[in-house]
């Protein structure tokens, strides 16, 4: 597991650069699009942070650049890796994701029919009801997770402890901002 | 163990994981999710520390729409959000 402290710091970096380019492409924005530009720097810094070796990190990016807007930040914060990285993150938003789908609802309707067939020779058993149960949670999971959808259930928990840290680092960082940010501001004296 | 084994042989999805290879991510999950109360550890059911981790989710997800709000209030009041971004920065560090 890689340190917490240096996650930290990797991620507020990367933030900030976000939310520089934001401020310096829009001069006055209304208190909605400087919501939306600090959630989205957050996620794309978070993203980055795990580049190229999860999966819900590549469907975040892929998410954010289907805006154009986010694209400029996007690059700017990748800017230092590779431009491969850059391209393969690029090329996933258009075509992966629509790939997978298609193959998604296909299997969902196999899925349909077989179970059509078989309800009336399943016995409704403890065991069967504790599978229906995780079977359910795990559908809830997959639409928590980004990209969550198109892994099967060991990479989903697996992309979900990852995810899970990731995003603690992010509350942290941004929990421990906005309480200095309002110390900042209600008292103006800055500590040494 | 064993029967469970067997019906996992039996699941349809061509997932070639083991149960023991999802017991284990399991009960890693179980380690991050803030449950202070005591838990006799062998005993956990799947399905409710997929529930848990679910909840979890959604109320880290919330949270960083709460931060996202507070922000934008926060970082309005300032001539240019850098600056500000430097000060927070050199205090955190």
């Amino acid at each position: 597991m890689r340190n917490p402290s240096s996650l930290k710091q990797e991620f507020l970096k990367k933030w900030i650069k976000g939310l520089q380019i934001c401020s310096a492409t829009k001069k006055k924005m209304s208190i909605m699009e400087r919501r939306k530009a600090i959630k989205v720097s957050a996620d794309i810094a978070m993203a980055s942070t795990r580049k190229s070796t999860t999966y819900w990190s590549h469907a975040l990016m892929a998410n954010a650049s289907k805006d154009d807007t986010n694209k400029i930040i996007i690059e700017n914060i990748l800017g230092n890796d590779d431009d491969n990285s850059k391209r393969i993150i690029f090329k996933k938003a258009s075509m992966g994701i629509s790939m997978s789908q298609k193959r998604i609802v296909r299997s969902k309707k196999i899925v349909r029919n077989s179970c059509k067939i078989s309800r009336r020779a399943r016995k409704i058993s403890p065991s069967t009801i504790a599978k229906k149960l995780v079977k359910k949670r795990t559908q809830v999971l997959k639409s928590l997770v980004p990209g969550g959808e198109y892994m099967d259930d060991a990479s989903l928990i697996k992309e979900t402890l990852d995810y899970i840290i990731s995003l603690r680092v992010q509350v942290d960082v941004m929990r421990h901002l906005a309480n200095n940010a309002s110390h900042e501001i209600n008292d103006p004296k800055t500590s040494s | 163990m064993s029967s469970r084994r067997s019906r996992s042989s039996r699941q349809s999805g061509g997932s070639r994981i083991t149960d023991e290879q999802i017991a284990d991510l399991v009960s890693k999950l179980q380690l991050l999710i803030p449950e202070s109360h005591t838990r006799r550890s062998n005993k956990v059911s799947a399905s409710k520390v997929l529930q848990e981790t679910c909840n979890y989710i959604r109320s880290l997800h919330r949270e960083v729409e709460d931060l996202s709000d507070r922000l934008s209030v926060l970082l309005e009041s300032t001539e240019s959000d850098s600056d500000q971004a430097a000060i927070i920065r050199s205090l955190l560090m």
